[in-house]
C-alpha cells in the first residue's frame, strides 16, 4: 500500500490545526467497491460472533465448575449432618447409659454443699 | 442488475413464481416470527428452561442438657432404590440382587427379587431409606436402569424419648401431633426456586435473560425448655410406676412455677416418632396430659383451700365439725373417704387426712356458711375458672390441647351439688397440665404463668433464648395466701409421708383419688390416682403433677402416684444442686 504526498497549500484560517503543526495530509489511493465492503462486515459479524460464542461457552463452562462445587459442598453436608447424627446417636442418654463407663458407676452415700 | 424479460416468457412466469414463493415466505414468516413470537418464544423456553424448586430444611427440635440445648429431632438424607425391570437385564439381576442383600440389608422390601421379574412394570422400589453410604456403595456398582431417589427423613436419636410431645412428620413432610403439628409453619420453612436455562442433563446455565433463583428459607430450628435428662427421669419413674401398680396409662408434668417452663412431659403408653407407621392405635399420638381431660380429686383441695384463704373466710389452723358425712340441699351426702377423724378438727387435719367434707365447709363459707349458694359458686368459678384458668386450653405450643370444663354457676348444672362435689376435685374436667399450671400459681407467691414448652431459637449464631416470661395475671392470690397454702400442703406432706423425702428440703404436695364418672354416676371398679406437689431449697423449684389410671382398676393418691412423685422429686433436688432450706 503506497501514500501519495499532497502538496495543496491550505491557509490556517481554512483548516484546525495548530501551530507547529504538519499541514501535509496523506490520503489513501485504495478504493474499495461495494462487494468488498460487504465482505468487510461480513467478516466482522463473524469475527463479533465468534467472540460472543466464545464467551458464551466460556461462561457455560463456568457453569459446570460452578455445579460440580455445588455438589460437592452439598456432599460434604450430607456428610456433615450424618456425622451430627452419629454423635448426637453416640451422645444419647441411652447410648450413655449402657456405656461401660456408666455402668461402673455408684450412687454417692452422701451429698455436702459447700457454704 | 436489469434483466430484460420477454413478457409471457418462461422466465418471465419463472421469476413470477419465485417472486410468489418469497412472498409467501415473507408472509409466514411474518405470522410465525411477529405474529406468534410470544407463542414460540414460551414453547422454546419450555424446552430450554427448567423450573426447579429448592427445598427448605425442616428445622431442627433441641431440647435443653442442662442449659446447653441438645438435638432431639434432626434431618437425614435417605435414599429409595428405583429399578426399571424392563431394561435391566438377565445376566446383571443376579448381582443387583446380591448387592442389594448385601450392601442395602434390612433396608430392601419383601419379596424385591420378584420385582425385578415384573418385566411389563416400569417402576419398582426395591430398598428404601438407605443411608449415603449405603447408596454411594451401590451407586459404584454401575447397574444399568437402576435410579437412587434423595429424600429427607427425620430420625431422633434419643429414640421414643418425649414422642408425644415431639409428634412426627408424616409422609408428605406435614408435622401432626405436638410440637411438630403445632408449629409446622414454623418449622417446615419456605421452599425456594430456580427458573434457569439448562442442558441435556438439567444442569442449570447462566446463559439467557430470565433466571430467577429465589432462595429457600429453612424451618426455624426450636429449642424446647424440655430437659432431656429430666424428661428421661419422668418417663422412668412413671414406668416403674405403672409395673408397681398394674396401671395402664400414666400422665407426668414437670414445670419450673417461677416461669411456667414445663421441664418435662411424659405419657404412657407412647411411641417413637420414627415408627409412627407400625402405630395401632392412633390415641397413642395424643399427649394425654394435655388432651386427656378428667376429674382430678382431691388434689384440687389445695385450689378450694387456696379460695378460702384468700377470700378470707378461712384459715388452715380454724376448725370445723367433722361428723364423716355433709348433707348438700335436701337429699345429696357427701362423704369422707377415711372415716373416723371426727369431731371438732382444723382444716389442716382435713387436707392432711383428705376429709371432703371440710372442704365442702369451705365452699359453704365462701357463700353464707350454710350452703354452697350462688355467692359460694361464683366465688369458687371465679377462682377455678377464671383465676387458676381450669376448663381453658394454657395455650401450651402443642396440638390437640384439650379444654376440659368447668360448668358455671349461670348454667342449670352449675348447682350447689356440683359444687359442692368440685370442691374435693370431682364434677369439672381437667388436664394434667392445667392443674399442675395453676398449682404453680398457688405455690409461687400468686402469678399466672402460661405454660410453655418452647425456651427459644437455635440462629447461625447460636442459641437465642426467649425472654423470660412474664405472668399473664399477676396477684391471681394473695402472697400470703400461697405461703398458707404452701405450709398446708408441706405440713399434710410431711405429717404422712416426709419420711421418704430428702431431709432439708421444703416438698409439699397433696393425693389425690378420683371417682370416675360412668352414665348414672361414679364407677365402683375404677380410680384414678393423682398426686401433686412441689419442692424446691429456700425457693420453689419444681412442680410435679402425676396421673396413674388403667380400666377397673382401683388405685389411690397414696399408694401408687405418690412414690412416683416423691422419685421424682428426690432426683430433682440432686439433678438441680438444689441446697437444703436454710
Amino acid at each position: 500500500m503506497s501514500y501519495q504526498q499532497n502538496n495543496t497549500y491550505t491557509s490556517r484560517r481554512q483548516q484546525n490545526w495548530s501551530r507547529n503543526q504538519n499541514t501535509t495530509r496523506f490520503v489513501s489511493a485504495v478504493k474499495l467497491g461495494p462487494v468488498a465492503h460487504t465482505i468487510l462486515i461480513a467478516l466482522m459479524i463473524t469475527v463479533l460472533g465468534l467472540i460472543y460464542l466464545t464467551q458464551a461457552t466460556r461462561a457455560t463452562s463456568y457453569d459446570y465448575a460452578s455445579q460440580k462445587i455445588q455438589t460437592e459442598i452439598a456432599d460434604l453436608n450430607d456428610q456433615k449432618a450424618d456425622l451430627e447424627i452419629e454423635n448426637a446417636r453416640l451422645t444419647a442418654l441411652e447410648t450413655i447409659k449402657n456405656s461401660s463407663v456408666a455402668r461402673e458407676m455408684t450412687a454417692p452415700a452422701s451429698t455436702e454443699y459447700v457454704e | 442488475m436489469n434483466l430484460d424479460l420477454i413478457k409471457g416468457s418462461r422466465s418471465k412466469i419463472l421469476a413470477a413464481a419465485v417472486l410468489l414463493i418469497a412472498g409467501i415466505f415473507v408472509v409466514r414468516l411474518f405470522y410465525l416470527q411477529v405474529i406468534q413470537h410470544e407463542h414460540y418464544v414460551a414453547l422454546a423456553q419450555e424446552e430450554q428452561q427448567d423450573i426447579s424448586t429448592i427445598p427448605a430444611s425442616r428445622g431442627l427440635i433441641y431440647a435443653k442438657d442442662g442449659t446447653a440445648p441438645v438435638q432431639l429431632v434432626m434431618n437425614q438424607k435417605v435414599y429409595t432404590v428405583v429399578a426399571d425391570p424392563k431394561v435391566i437385564k438377565e445376566a446383571q439381576k443376579a448381582q443387583l440382587i446380591a448387592s442389594l442383600r448385601e450392601i442395602a440389608g434390612g433396608n430392601v422390601r419383601t419379596g424385591f427379587e420378584a420385582l425385578l421379574d415384573q418385566e411389563g412394570s416400569r417402576y419398582a422400589i426395591l430398598a428404601t431409606k438407605l443411608s449415603r453410604l449405603q447408596a454411594e456403595k451401590l451407586k459404584e456398582k454401575e447397574f444399568y436402569g437402576v435410579v437412587y431417589q434423595a429424600t429427607t427423613q427425620r430420625v431422633y436419636p434419643e429414640g421414643a424419648l418425649a414422642g408425644q410431645v415431639l409428634g412426627f412428620v408424616n409422609a408428605a413432610g406435614q408435622g401432626n401431633y405436638g410440637v411438630e403439628g403445632y408449629l409446622n409453619e414454623e418449622l417446615k420453612g419456605i421452599d425456594g426456586s430456580l427458573k434457569t436455562v439448562t442442558d441435556v442433563s438439567k444442569v442449570p446455565l447462566t446463559i439467557g435473560e430470565d433466571n430467577v433463583r429465589i432462595p429457600a428459607q429453612d424451618g426455624k430450628n426450636v429449642v424446647l425448655s424440655l430437659d432431656r435428662n429430666v424428661q428421661a427421669k419422668v418417663e422412668g419413674a412413671l414406668a416403674a410406676g405403672l409395673q408397681r401398680t398394674g396401671a395402664t396409662y400414666g400422665s407426668a408434668v414437670v414445670m419450673d412455677p417461677k416461669t411456667g417452663k414445663v421441664m418435662a412431659m411424659a405419657n404412657l403408653p407412647t411411641y417413637n416418632p420414627a415408627e409412627y407407621n407400625k402405630v395401632e392405635d392412633a390415641a397413642i399420638f395424643n399427649n394425654g396430659a394435655i388432651s386427656a381431660p378428667y376429674e382430678p380429686g382431691s388434689v384440687l383441695k389445695t385450689y378450694t383451700l387456696a379460695a378460702g384463704i384468700d377470700k378470707g373466710v378461712v384459715k388452715a389452723s380454724d376448725t370445723y365439725n367433722n361428723t364423716d358425712s355433709i348433707m348438700i340441699g335436701d337429699n345429696y351426702i357427701v362423704g369422707n373417704a377415711t372415716k373416723g377423724q371426727t369431731g371438732i378438727i382444723t382444716f389442716q387435719h382435713a387436707l392432711t387426712w383428705s376429709l371432703n367434707t371440710g372442704f365442702v365447709t369451705i365452699a359453704q363459707r365462701l357463700g353464707d356458711g350454710n350452703s354452697v349458694n350462688r355467692t359460694a359458686r361464683d366465688a369458687m368459678y371465679d377462682y377455678f375458672h377464671d383465676k387458676f384458668r381450669l376448663g381453658e386450653p394454657t395455650g401450651i405450643e402443642l396440638s390437640n390441647e384439650s379444654a376440659g370444663s368447668v360448668i358455671s354457676p349461670d348454667e342449670e348444672q352449675g348447682n350447689a351439688v356440683r359444687y359442692a362435689t368440685m370442691s374435693f376435685g370431682q364434677g369439672l374436667n381437667t388436664t394434667v397440665l392445667q392443674v399442675a399450671a395453676g398449682f404453680s400459681a398457688i405455690v409461687n407467691g400468686g402469678d399466672y404463668y402460661k405454660p410453655t414448652i418452647i425456651d427459644g431459637y437455635m440462629t447461625n449464631e447460636g442459641f437465642k433464648q426467649n425472654a423470660t416470661p412474664s405472668p399473664v395475671q399477676k396477684g391471681v392470690i394473695s402472697k400470703s395466701t400461697s405461703d398458707q397454702v404452701v405450709q398446708a400442703t408441706h405440713e399434710a406432706r410431711a405429717s404422712s409421708f416426709g419420711r421418704t423425702d430428702k431431709p432439708g428440703y421444703y416438698i409439699g404436695g397433696k393425693t389425690g383419688t378420683a371417682q370416675v364418672g360412668v352414665p348414672g354416676g361414679y364407677s365402683d371398679t375404677e380410680t384414678i390416682a393423682s398426686y401433686l406437689g412441689y419442692g424446691g431449697g429456700d425457693q420453689m423449684e419444681y412442680v410435679i403433677m402425676v396421673e396413674l389410671s388403667g380400666k377397673d382398676k382401683v388405685l389411690g393418691g397414696a399408694q401408687d402416684a405418690l412414690p412416683v412423685f416423691t422419685d421424682i422429686s428426690n432426683w430433682m433436688i440432686d439433678y438441680l444442686k438444689i441446697q437444703p432450706k436454710g
